[in-house]
């Protein structure tokens, strides 16, 4: 590649001044993006990904300023610009792309307006060529019915769409380089994995050249071409995306592999390895190597003697670690002592045609048209002792409504929920005991949020203790909650912290011991890693499986990341509007036979192997209201198997469950098609 | 004698507000050194304008504070005149000085012949007593409304803010005149609206012990106990009052009479402020209440009480604390308000609504008697809005 970057980042240092000290965000950073070429940044949260980001739109705020090095941008010096030149650039030729799509859009005034703008500002065109050329951009972003979409407000949007807009304003203007930070973040994994092929097609079709931010090394894989990892402020390894996925070179690089669950990895023989140790602040780093603390194969004397620099392993890819060339890479993890699996026991928790209608719309006071929403229909599924139950579905799908009957936050329409034998379905959790409160608990999804800012950890566990009737005084329940605390593995101190004290992942495990107080038979967990960093993920899921382990009690796992549940369930139950659509074990469930929309669930998660192939099977179409869910089968809006069905069945008749063994398929799919599916992930080297 | 020049009525202001100084210095030097540990407090010692509405606000209170318990700062007696001194210019030497008498009327005498500054230094006490309280009394009855409604939504809600914004819709001086109106006191309305505002405070209180400590039936009552019982004589003898429409406890039990001005004073300021403070807590709580460690509280099985007053209020302390600062600020303009119609407190209390209203009718030959306490409420009313920014600010940036 002799051709001159686009994008050429030299030594880039970023600091942010704060009244405390000075902050150096980014630290000797390098980069390097060709024309047409997609290059993926990862790294966890806080590591600088969009401080980068940032600094090269030149929009750090108030108190960021750039201290070192250059961005060129084709080949001129961007410090060297005027203002005017600087703000033609970042709007017309360099274009961001947001977490959140609203952040890009402007809620007052319709789409196509905003679409229009674009090149009627920039370019001068009129304003019919502006909305023809808006028109033909939504094609090119697959919406549905553009001239109705032109004529929307952002809000009447679902979060796909308006995200399909923000990237169609982006490219109106026909940009050189496109920064994503974060892109696809905030949508589901189906969403996520259209707009993830959108982005792909599009990148091929205009060449434009992009910089992908993301947490998600299964993205980048997808996305990209070449990948840079970054580490608490610094590049640590770049290279192609399968150099650096097959044979990495550094240890940081290493671990994050290690900690994330791959289709292969079996939570028995291969458990997830959790990076030891947190995430250094900016103004807390070590002295030599940052990732030093952490690392498996760290050298005192040489490893912590100096600043280590980025050394080429081979021409284009190079990493930040002096002993690169000594470690054996392909040596396998230390595997902890084996663990042996669980056996399920008796049905603890048994749930029969369970339904729930929310009424909605109706005004208090004034009364007025009621609207119905469906949020679950007839639910039936067990859960044994010791057994982990994995709920997966699109948002929207009545995950949470079913963990809120469980607790009793809602009481059912219709239907039952046994607990031991006894139906508690319409005890509202006001009515509950405290021994029925204890033994069906909850963790939630997110950690910032899961503790009452306002109240030190210890009295949080103790007030649950109270409620629960556990211990006879308060110097016993103060024990129990110590002890608590050295379940979740945290420092006995913790318990006078204030939350705000705590990292997200010991949030977590806060909101874990909290849980299990009461000696829990049933935990509801609702997304309880997803909102934490990779390497916090693993720690805090093993957790998970070892207290639950050893107290032997039913977890019920709501989540969308089906690489996860893959990991730890033991069966799973696809939801898809209110609906049961699939229910089996892990084994049985991850292969053929599927139900149509596991199907295409499977094939939107992103891995992060090189040796899996994946079928793409991109869902069209918007998820159906559940106020006005489509007659027949839930499913037979977005299904590419409908065809397969004689007559017009899909569409007017609920399907049965079809049963094969234990396993259960909601599909009119003569079972001989089930089974013959072909696999969505396959090894290469199968 | 000669009068003072500006310079020396300047010198000899600063010098009488010694020990204000001297506390303030106290407080900013203390403050300074463990502002680290001072959690948000401590944080608007890196806020200028923050710290220039704490200098404000504190110098009023340490002024009140010095004036009304030590009787320090004020020259002269307030409500006394002394003959020839009336309607004289700052500066003034006093007529007839006595040896112990401060010689001088600093900033002039007032129609009645009485010291305008000792008469502002004065009425500071009372400000800093009645605003602050007033406004508590506000906000305890906005919240102990604004919680449920925003917590249970439905039916509850829409009365009461439909309520609310009647409330807010009506002419706040017709209100004021209606109150004291002599048919009406005579009906006891007043005295039962009272009984009605003052019992919210209670309620609250009671509400909060409860939720905590629910689970241990023994602490409950003796911490209701020791807390309501006391209160609720307070209470008693607050409302009633020998004579009045609520003549519920025997003299010997009533511990004190609270002027009927004043409880005027009190009722109108809960009227004015509690339906705004109702919204902001209704506001802060639909939004809290969706967080997840308040559906972790519902999972224990905690009653909708505690959620409120314990998972949900604590955390929308930043917002009410910076609305409460600001509520003082009005609170004491509608006090200079009602004083300025002639309602509430009487007509000599050295309160600075009454004086200006005083001053007012000889503004254009004798400005200075309305002009001292104007800035007076004026800078006392800035310093808490600048206070109020400097938190809100500061609250923001974690
Ligand atoms: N405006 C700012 N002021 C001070 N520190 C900041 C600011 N913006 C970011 N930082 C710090 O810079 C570091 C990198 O942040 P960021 O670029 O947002 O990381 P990422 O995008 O990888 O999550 C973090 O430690 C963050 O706290
Ligand atoms: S330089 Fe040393 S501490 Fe840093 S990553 Fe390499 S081996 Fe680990
Ligand atoms: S019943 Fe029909 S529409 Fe529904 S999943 Fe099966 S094939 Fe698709
Ligand atoms: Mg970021």
């Amino acid at each position: 590649m002799t051709q001159e970057p686009i994008l050429a980042i030299d030594s880039l240092s970023i600091s942010f001044d704060t009244r405390r000290a000075e902050i150096p965000a980014v630290m000797d950073f390098s980069v390097s993006v060709q024309p047409g070429e997609a290059m993926g940044l990862v790294g966890e949260s806080g590591c600088g990904k969009s401080t980068v980001a940032l600094g090269i739109m030149r929009d750090l705020g108030r108190n960021g300023r750039i201290a070192g090095g250059t961005i060129r941008f084709k080949g001129r010096d961007m410090a060297e610009m005027s203002e005017a030149e600087l703000r033609r650039i970042r709007g017309n030729e360099i274009a961001m792309i947001y977490q959140e799509p609203m952040a890009s859009l402007n809620p007052a005034m319709k789409v196509g307006r905003q679409l229009m703008e674009v090149p009627m500002i920039h370019e001068g065109v009129t304003a019919e060529e502006a909305r023809a050329r808006a028109l033909k951009m939504l094609d090119d972003v697959k919406l549905p019915d553009p001239a109705r979409i032109l004529d929307s407000y952002p809000h009447q949007l679902s979060g796909g769409q308006q995200q399909r807009i923000v990237i169609a304003m982006a490219l109106m203007s026909k940009p050189a380089l496109l920064i994503l930070d974060e892109p696809t973040t905030a949508l589901d994994v189906t969403v996520e994995a259209a707009i993830v092929e959108l982005i792909r097609d599009l990148g091929r079709k205009y060449g434009t050249a992009m910089l992908f931010i993301s947490h998600n090394l299964g993205l980048v894989l997808e996305t990209c071409d070449r990948i840079c990892v970054m580490y608490s402020g610094e590049a640590v390894e770049t290279g192609t995306v399968a150099e650096v996925f097959d044979t990495m070179r550094h240890p940081y690089t290493q671990a994050l592999f290690r900690a994330i669950p791959l289709p292969g990895a079996d939570k028995t023989a291969r458990p997830l390895q959790a990076i030891p140790g947190n995430f250094p602040l900016p103004h807390q780093r070590p002295p030599g190597c940052n990732f030093g603390p952490r690392c498996s194969y760290f050298e005192a004397g040489r490893c912590d003697a100096q600043a280590i620099p980025m050394q080429d392993v081979r021409p284009g890819h190079a990493t930040r670690c002096l002993r690169a060339e000594e470690i054996d890479w392909t040596a396998e993890p230390e595997a902890e002592a084996e663990t042996e699996a669980r056996t399920p026991g008796k049905v603890v928790l048994s749930v029969e045609k369970l339904k729930k209608y929310y009424e909605a719309g109706a005004n208090a006071l004034f009364g007025g048209e009621t609207q119905v929403v469906k949020a679950n229909e007839a639910l039936t599924f067990e859960a044994r002792e010791s057994e982990t139950l994995a709920i997966v579905g699109e948002s929207g799908c009545g995950k949470s409504t079913l963990a809120k009957m469980l607790m009793g936050l809602e009481t059912a329409t219709e239907g039952r929920i046994l607990l031991d034998g006894r139906e508690i379905q319409d005890l509202p959790v006001a009515d509950r005991d405290g021994g029925l409160l204890g033994d069906l608990q909850m963790v939630f999804q997110n950690p910032f949020d899961t503790l009452n800012p306002s109240i030190p950890v210890g009295r949080q566990i103790i007030r649950a203790l109270e409620l629960f009737g556990y211990g006879a005084s308060d110097a016993e329940r103060r024990e129990r909650m110590l002890t608590l605390l050295d379940l979740v593995k945290l420092p006995r101190d913790f318990a006078e912290r204030m939350p705000r004290q705590l990292s997200g992942g010991q949030k977590q495990r806060v909101g874990i011991a909290r849980a299990f107080a009461g000696g829990a038979r049933i935990v509801v967990a609702d997304e309880p890693v997803s909102a934490l960093d990779v390497s916090v993920q693993a720690a805090v899921t093993d957790l998970l499986m070892e207290i639950q382990k050893r107290e032997k009690t039913t977890l019920i796992f709501i989540s969308h990341d089906l690489s996860l549940v893959r990991y730890l369930a033991d069966r799973v139950l696809v939801m898809y509007l209110g609906h049961v659509v699939e229910l089996g074990t892990v084994e049985e469930v991850f292969a053929p036979p599927y139900h149509p929309y596991t199907e295409a669930l499977l094939s939107a998660v992103p891995i992060a192997d090189t040796s899996v192939e994946k079928e793409r099977i991109v869902l069209e179409g918007e998820l159906p209201s559940a106020t006005n869910p489509p007659p027949g089968c839930p499913f037979q809006t977005r299904c590419r198997w409908k065809a397969q069905v004689a007559g017009d069945r899909c569409a007017t008749e609920l399907p049965e469950m079809r049963r094969f063994g234990a396993h259960q398929i909601r599909c009119h799919l003569a079972p001989e098609v089930l089974t013959d599916m072909p696999p969505v992930l396959r090894h290469a080297a199968d | 004698m000669e009068p003072l020049s500006w310079g020396a009525i300047a010198a000899r202001i600063l010098l009488q507000f010694l020990p204000v100084w001297i506390a303030l210095a106290a407080t900013f030097g203390l403050s300074w050194v463990y502002r680290a540990k001072l959690g948000l407090y401590g944080k608007l010692f890196d806020n200028r304008i923050g710290l220039i509405g704490l200098f404000l606000t504190l110098f009023w209170v340490y002024t009140a504070l010095a004036a009304g318990l030590f009787d320090w700062i004020a020259t002269h007696d307030p409500l006394t005149a002394v003959s020839g001194m009336k309607n004289k210019v700052p500066g003034t030497p006093l007529r007839g000085a006595e040896d112990g008498d401060f010689p001088y009327y600093l900033l002039g005498g007032d129609g009645l012949a009485r010291d305008v500054f000792s008469r502002m230094v004065a009425g500071s006490w009372i400000v800093v007593q009645i605003a602050p309280l007033a406004t508590l009394f506000a906000f305890m009855a906005g919240i102990t409304l604004g919680l449920p409604a925003g917590y249970f939504g439905g039916r509850l809600d829409s009365v009461l803010t439909f309520a609310a914004n009647l409330i807010l819709a009506f002419p706040v001086i017709l209100l004021f005149y209606l109150l004291v109106t002599p048919e009406i006191v005579a009906s006891g309305l007043p005295a039962y609206l009272s009984a009605g505002l003052f019992l919210l405070p209670l309620v609250f209180l009671g509400l909060l012990i409860n939720a905590r400590a629910r689970t241990n039936p023994r602490r409950r009552w003796m911490l209701l106990a020791v807390m309501l019982l006391p209160l609720g004589w307070a209470y008693l003898s607050l409302i009633s009052a020998q004579g009045s429409a609520l003549d519920l406890l025997p003299a010997a039990l009533d511990l004190f009479d609270v002027p009927g001005g004043i409880l005027v004073v009190f009722v109108s300021v809960i009227f004015v402020n509690a339906p705004t403070v109702f919204r902001l807590t209704r506001g802060l709580t639909l939004d809290l209440k969706t967080r997840d460690y308040v559906a972790a509280a519902q999972t224990r099985g905690e009653g909708p009480w505690y959620i409120m007053l314990w998972e949900i209020l604590p955390n929308a302390r930043g917002p009410l604390i910076v609305d409460f600062c600001l509520r003082i600020g009005y609170t004491t303009i509608l006090l200079g308000t009602l004083g300025f119609f002639g309602l509430g407190l009487p007509p000599d209390s050295p309160d600075w609504g009454t004086t200006i209203n005083a001053g007012r009718k000889l503004l254009s030959i004798f400005p200075h008697p309305a002009i001292a306490p104007a800035v007076a409420l004026l800078s006392l009313v800035l310093g808490l809005n600048l206070l109020a920014d400097g938190l809100r600010e500061e609250s923001l940036k974690d």
